[in-house]
């Protein structure tokens, strides 16, 4: 079976104060629509956005994005 | 629906309607025989104004319904959907390089187009050359939908 990208931004945001995916997406500079694709895994962020991302939520990348 | 994608749908629908407009009447021309390069001038004219005229349309209109997004600027995603509707625009223009290049050196080839239109060879290698970038931007929208709507 091949590996993929998948991410648990949805459950960061809900322990971010039930954050909007509008709100993360002015965050880090992108469209809602883009963290809408990002969240649904059929998107792979850039490295930059991913470290925006995971700054933005104080955790290292790994916790944020796994691949398996 | 993102202001982008909703931007690429309506340049769609406008790129379709002015150029169908104009493979229209040069048809309808072609079957009455009375296509000269002067209505084929005027078509190709016709085809430049209207474009101006509703891309501009078309933009005012978009921002005023979605005034909020108005000045969003592509984000990477956006770039890279772009880049692959570009991507495949290159295929078809390549293609249609070949095609026009084909016509240039085999005019027996494409005979019955020539009949058809009744025009002299440099126009139909025009009209070859404008179907097919025609063709290309159709794929170009059409591609971007596509990994808009399924998801990039």
């Amino acid at each position: 079976m091949s590996k993929k990208i998948t991410n648990n931004i949805r459950r960061l945001r809900f322990d971010n104060d039930e954050m909007t995916q509008q709100m993360l997406a002015d965050e880090v500079g992108v469209s809602r629509q883009t963290i809408v694709a990002i969240e649904k895994d059929k998107y792979s962020p850039s490295l930059e956005v991913a470290f925006k991302i995971a700054e933005y939520f104080n955790v290292p990348l790994n916790v944020i994005f796994q691949y398996k | 629906m993102s202001y982008k994608e909703r931007s690429i749908w309506v340049s769609l629908a406008i790129t379709i309607y002015i150029w169908f407009n104009y493979f229209s009447t040069l048809y309808r021309s072609a079957q009455q025989e009375i296509l000269t390069t002067s209505i084929m001038q005027s078509a190709l004219l016709t085809v430049v104004i209207m474009t101006i005229v509703l891309e501009i349309f078309h933009h005012i209109v978009i921002a005023i319904i979605d005034n909020k997004n108005a000045n969003y600027d592509e984000d990477e995603r956006d770039k890279q959907i772009a880049l692959l509707g570009t991507q495949n625009a290159y295929y078809i223009l390549s293609f249609t390089t070949i095609a026009a290049v084909l016509h240039l050196l085999f005019p027996f080839m494409s005979q019955r187009l020539e009949s058809l239109l009744n025009l002299p060879n440099e126009y139909v290698i025009i009209n070859i050359i404008i179907f097919g970038a025609l063709v290309a931007e159709i794929v170009k929208f059409a591609t971007q939908v596509f990994y808009y709507r399924r998801g990039f």
